[in-house]
């Protein structure tokens, strides 16, 4: 992952404020953010906190429930596991960029609310961030791939099969069936 | 966490290099960040300053060279998965990097990373052990490279001096007439970490024999365990039932087995005894199927 400022010398720190923070310049949903940080935080905590996009939440914090997916260059990542100094000179993407110029929901969102593929919705985000992603990569993807690509995004009401049925609704209206 | 963390950016390795030794051990590589994030928010370590591998060029690059694929340190989990001439020249690597936790994980964690970590019970070590691969790594006295066999030493201790880096590893391509496979037993959830992981290799000589076998064991004890007295119970001879048994439970009597949350020493003896079994018998069966040898 690319430097914030190529203009720094190479063996030089990045410059802390007296608060101990980092000035960061994120691409988030198509638009350039300026903020600082401390340099330990994570790109999770940096959306949340800083940027006050709370779609990508914190669950397990180790990477393995999905809660706190988001779209870097287009491929999912847990928010929790990256230092947000190391998002910078990334497309990043969260739920909030899903939706059209007039607030209108993004295919895969109206798929899973007209399949109920959610109940706390908790996990959510998550789930439909990564289906954006495997439909990018595999837009004939058969639901066994769904199975196998989303086993990384855990939902502890249980709603896989209607999730599932979301993904593949989702599927079908983006290749325009 | 600590307020003072210095975040370099370096865009030459010798500039990373030349911070790590000015840091000694108060640095920390980063790469793709998702073993250190967890190890920094548990408190486990404390660096004061992270060295990013990130801006330095020509470190994700896979290539062909010499009948051997070298795979730069910066390289992602998920491209070696999808990667056409990996999965081409080495299948067993695409496959063994694509059951790596989950999709989020493997777009992020980079393939130095793994190695560098040393972590037991990781999957690609086993099978860079079994394959013969060296670790590529370069320090302030230039560019070395290190049997992937010697580079794990112990629990996330590796062969590396405190201000080398690796910069990428060369895995041969097996030869004509060879069948690899990885298995990767979980007991709690599909994108757990191996309880034990088992990769072997099997070469079959034209009358069916074993010219070569090879067989590394992951995440049963320390570091991957390979043990050459044992796959010699099985080269020259055909890979038989019996003979098959007698390389497990050597394999399975000879590794001192750890105790975790995926399974008891007692168990993991026991999976060990079933799967190198299983993982050379799928070996066999691949070296007998694929492209005739010669």
């Amino acid at each position: 992952m690319t430097a914030a400022d190529p203009s720094a010398p190479s063996t030089s720190p990045r410059p802390v404020d007296g608060e101990g923070k980092i000035s960061l310049t994120l691409h988030v949903n198509g638009r350039e953010e300026h903020l600082r940080a401390r340099p330990h935080h994570t790109l999770l905590e940096v959306l949340r906190n800083e940027l006050h996009l709370t779609g990508a939440r914190e669950g397990c914090g180790v990477g393995m429930c999905g809660a706190c997916t988001v779209l870097l260059d287009g491929r999912p990542i847990s928010g929790c596991l990256l230092p947000a100094a190391l998002a910078e000179g990334h497309e990043l993407t969260t739920i909030e960029g899903l939706e059209g110029p007039n607030g209108e929901l993004h295919p895969i969102q109206e798929a899973y609310v007209e399949h109920t593929g959610f109940q706390c919705s908790y996990c959510t985000p998550g789930f439909i961030l990564t289906t954006k992603a495997l439909l990018e990569e595999r837009p004939d993807v058969s639901r066994d791939e769904a199975k196998a690509y989303l086993a990384g995004n855990l939902c502890r009401c249980g709603s896989y099969v209607k999730i599932l049925d979301s993904v593949m609704d989702a599927r079908d209206r983006l290749r325009g069936g | 966490m600590p307020g003072s963390l210095a975040f370099y950016h370096p865009t030459t390795l010798e500039d990373a290099i030349g911070l790590l030794g000015e840091h000694g051990d108060e640095a920390k590589v980063v790469a793709g960040a998702t073993a250190l994030t967890i190890l920094m928010r548990q408190r486990l370590v404390a660096p004061s300053a992270l060295v990013s591998l990130g801006s330095i060029p020509g470190l994700d690059r896979i290539e062909e060279v010499d009948g051997s694929l070298r795979i730069g340190a910066m390289v992602r989990h998920r491209d070696v998965e999808l990667s056409q001439i990996v999965r081409a020249r080495i299948p067993v690597l695409a496959e063994t990097f694509g059951k790596v936790a989950n999709v989020r994980v493997r777009n992020a964690a980079t393939v130095g990373g793994v190695l560098a970590e040393s972590d037991y019970a990781s999957d690609p070590p086993a099978v860079f052990v079994a394959l013969d691969a060296e670790v590529e790594v370069r320090g302030p006295n230039g560019e070395r490279t290190i049997p992937a066999r010697d580079f794990f030493v112990a629990f996330y201790e590796t062969a590396l001096e405190p201000d080398e880096i690796v910069t990428g590893i060369v895995v041969p391509v097996p030869a004509a007439g060879s069948g690899t496979s990885y298995h990767k037993f979980v007991t709690r959830s599909s994108e757990d970490r191996p309880c034990v992981g088992v990769a072997a290799l099997v070469r079959l000589a034209p009358d069916g024999s074993a010219a070569d076998l090879r067989v590394a064991v992951g995440a049963a004890a320390e570091t991957p365990q390979r043990f050459p007295d044992y796959e010699a119970l099985g080269r020259g001879h055909v890979l038989s039932d019996d003979i098959v048994g007698r390389v497990a439970d050597a394999y399975a009597g000879a590794i001192d087995t750890l105790d975790d949350m995926r399974g008891s020493a007692w168990y993991r003896t026991e999976m060990v005894r079933v799967w190198v079994r299983r993982a050379i018998e799928s070996a066999r069966d691949a070296a007998a199927s694929g492209p005739a040898a010669h």
